[in-house]
């Protein structure tokens, strides 16, 4: 079910009825009847995969206990071995089989030697890689012995598959979510009417900015051999945004919807496209994938304590992984390497944590320097989307050859609406205003009702007036 | 919780009654006329209504025979134009009915207009049986594969559409579906106009497996049409009749029907991007123009 469909806005209501009016009075009801709903929600899709879920989180729960009553060392790492297993092995066979098969079939092919490789005709279950780091990071706390695994096998289960953000993140952390399915939860109005602001601003973001970007993402990355440069760079910076919409107006949402239930998640973004440095940017971009792969691998790898030798490899490693997690593709992996290559610099020169405070925080505008560190990184970073949004990694560089090509008036794309310009430049200004809180409009709370509702009804009339066509979340494919 | 409710009923209520001034102050959907069953079984508009088109551009009216279009100044060498949402043209000024361009293209003869969105073949042979009174020297009946597979219950039963059950060997006349609800609905302006907004987005096509490759279904059914032709035959003037297939049509349906000795013109758009409103696969006035240049060059 997606989040801008109209089952969803029939589910929604539903749910939120049955959650707070029927079964509120019973915790393990209301777990219950999170897990009903969840598996409604996913099951809307395809009710097969629904076994994938169900069983893993079996497999969790199950080890989880066992890690708490077993003592021997030995036997506790077979038992997290276990669960990396069965958790990456269904990762593996479904997101990966087909990329290592043809990987093959064409290294060998490069040599001169034809080799027959199977590929497996098979799809990729909506938000497998999302529920399988949050299930990871249950297991592997409870080995660390960072967390006391639990005995509640509905509150365990309503944790792995809390619909909200079940098949686009945020990646939830066991020690942050789970002790949330253990306690009654009371309606809160503040609580559910910023939920709900929340959501409109996410719907604002998917719908208006990410789908009406997409419409000449899609034309241009189609059809590039045929655009000018300039058009090749207004390609490249639409789908930036794009991502960013599609990803964080996911999250938004998500974020909302779990208030409107009294569930509080991190945030996931934190208005990125204001970074001084790429390094500032990724403690902005996706910050749950993002710290999941710091404390869960790059930390275990040794992290930055090392040599310079072992600083470089681990952020390769970290990079790299990254960018393998969102796809099962090269261009991925280029996306991924091309980070670390703008990382490293800062890391070696230890200056990755010099912009860790809010742009600006003081001042209603950037100053020069600010303002050139931003576009430059801006720049830095659709540079690299170009290879994510790339149908191959030589399609990418060639499209990046070509934007960079002295052709930049020529054969300009037709049909364009100036509104889509119109509309950025009013978002880019809103997430400015906004970028001290958690989401660009969250400060409004304050202000006079009248101007509020005025607001909420100006963000409705956008979304009707600029529904483009239907577009799938981006981030479900991953 | 009251409070929270509360709020959302407000929110909701003034959100509808803003958005039903809005829709109705700048004509976001177009009016829909009311509709009634014939004597004869056939659906067909309450004669003498008229309405806006969307944007508020111009007006539609129905005659006083229960069709769109004005009705011909004499009856005299006649030809009737019989067919879907493309002939009802409710989404053009008056002046871009086909029975206006024909009338300056041909006009040694005169025209009448009888259509309504969603007619079947079958249902517009129908309609061409209670135009025979006028004693019409042609009748153009506009369709495409589409409105031939919809013509038979054994490929897909539609209660709402005139059908014919092949096994039956019988008409099958077209029921109104949910004439209330949709009473509310095309009143409620609002509300439609988020209908018709959403409706084509309501449903994603889900993941396919990369070997599922979707084939023409139509190439299946021409055993079907073939009996269906037989019926008609049978049944219906077809040497009266002409049809006319949108330049959509397929290609292979096309070689079908003129295989099957019938009167046919295959409109051709030569991939003119005008022919057709940008968000809607219907006719401008301009591929409404082409199309008569076309149909009157058969004529004369």
């Amino acid at each position: 079910m997606l989040f801008n469909s109209l089952e969803f806005f029939i589910f929604l209501p539903i749910v939120f009825v049955v959650y707070w009016f029927i079964t509120n009075r019973w915790l393990r009801l209301q777990n219950g009847f999170i897990v009903l709903s969840s598996y409604v929600f996913y099951g809307w899709w395809d009710w097969r995969f629904l076994s994938l879920i169900a069983f893993s989180t079996l497999v969790d729960f199950s080890i989880g206990i066992l890690l708490n009553k077993e003592e021997r060392e030995k036997r506790r790492r077979s038992l997290l071995w276990l669960s990396l297993i069965v958790n990456l092995g269904f990762l593996g066979i479904f997101k990966y089989y087909n990329f290592f098969v043809d990987s093959f079939v064409d290294a060998f092919s490069f040599f001169g030697r034809e080799i027959d490789g199977r590929s497996l005709d098979i799809i990729l279950p909506v938000g497998i890689s999302f529920y399988t780091f949050q299930t990871l990071s249950y297991t592997i706390d409870v080995y660390k012995r960072k967390l006391k695994p639990t005995s509640d096998f509905v509150a365990f289960a309503a944790f792995v598959c809390f619909f909200p953000q079940l098949v686009a993140g945020p990646i939830e952390r066991a020690t942050n979510l789970l002790p949330q399915f253990f306690s009654k939860r009371n309606f809160s109005y503040n609580l559910a009417i910023d939920g709900l602001r929340q959501v409109a601003w996410g719907l604002f973001k998917k719908i208006v900015i990410a789908d009406n970007c997409a419409k000449y993402v899609n034309l241009i990355f189609a059809d590039y051999q045929e655009f000018n440069s300039g058009t090749l760079l207004l390609g490249a910076f639409f789908f930036a945004f794009q991502i960013y919409g599609d990803f964080s107006g996911y999250s938004d949402i998500a974020i909302g919807i779990s208030r409107l239930f009294g569930f509080d998640l991190k945030q996931n973004f934190a208005f990125p496209y204001f970074s001084r440095d790429i390094a500032e940017f990724w403690r902005r971009w996706h910050i749950s994938l993002s710290t999941w792969f710091r404390d869960y691998l790059y930390i275990p790898l040794g992290g930055s304590r090392g040599g310079t030798a072992m600083k470089v490899r681990n952020t390769f490693i970290i990079f790299v992984v990254s960018g393998f997690w969102h796809g099962a593709n090269w261009t991925f992996i280029v996306w991924g390497t091309l980070n670390a290559l703008y990382f490293l610099p800062l890391l070696l020169a230890k200056r990755n944590r010099l912009n860790t405070d809010i742009v600006a925080s003081d001042r209603w505008y950037p100053n020069l320097k600010e303002s050139l560190q931003i576009l430059a990184t801006f720049f830095l970073t659709l540079i690299a989307w170009v290879f994510f949004r790339a149908k191959s990694v030589s399609v990418g560089f060639d499209y990046i050859v070509k934007m960079f090509s002295m052709q930049f008036f020529q054969s300009p794309i037709k049909d364009f609406d100036i509104s889509i310009l119109f509309l950025l430049l009013v978002f880019i200004l809103i997430e400015w205003m906004g970028r001290k809180s958690k989401y660009a409009i969250e400060g409004i709370s304050t202000l006079p009702g009248y101007f509020r509702w005025s607001f909420y009804f100006g963000l409705i009339i956008l979304i009707f007036t600029f529904t483009g066509e239907q577009q799938e979340f981006i981030y479900f494919q991953f | 919780m009251k409070k929270f409710v509360k709020h959302i009923v407000y929110f909701l209520a003034l959100g509808l009654i803003l958005g039903e001034i809005i829709a109705r102050f700048f004509f976001l959907t177009s009016s829909i006329p009311e509709r009634r069953i014939d004597e004869f079984g056939i659906q067909r508009y309450i004669p003498n209504q008229e309405g806006y088109s969307k944007g508020g551009t111009h007006k539609w009216y129905i005659n006083s025979k229960g069709w769109p279009g004005k009705l011909p100044e004499n009856y005299d060498n006649l030809i009737t134009i019989i067919g879907d949402s493309f002939i009802e043209n409710f989404m053009n000024p008056d002046s871009c009915h086909q029975m206006n361009f024909l009338k300056e293209l041909a006009p040694e003869f005169n025209f009448t207009e009888a259509s309504r969105s969603g007619v079947s073949f079958i249902e517009a042979l129908e309609i061409s049986k209670q135009l025979d009174s006028l004693k019409p020297k042609v009748h153009l009946i506009y369709i495409n594969e589409t409105d031939f597979e919809e013509s038979i219950v054994q490929i897909n039963s539609l209660t709402d559409i005139t059908q014919l059950d092949l096994k039956k060997n019988k008409i099958v006349y077209g029921k109104m579906k949910a004439p209330g609800v949709k009473k509310i609905l095309y009143n409620w302006k609002f509300i439609f106009y988020l209908y018709r907004r959403f409706q084509s987005s309501f449903k994603l096509p889900k993941p396919t497996k990369s070997t599922e490759i979707t084939q023409n279904s139509f190439t299946n059914h021409f055993d079907y049409f073939e009996d269906l032709i037989d019926y008609c035959r049978k049944n219906y003037n077809l040497k009266k009749v002409v049809i006319v297939l949108r330049p959509d049509t397929d290609k292979q349906f096309s070689a079908f029907l003129q295989r099957q000795d019938l009167n046919v013109i295959q409109l051709d758009d030569s991939r003119d991007a005008d022919w057709s409103f940008e968000h809607d696969h219907h006719w401008t006035c301009y591929g409404h123009q082409k199309a008569a240049e076309q149909v009157s060059e058969y004529l004369k």
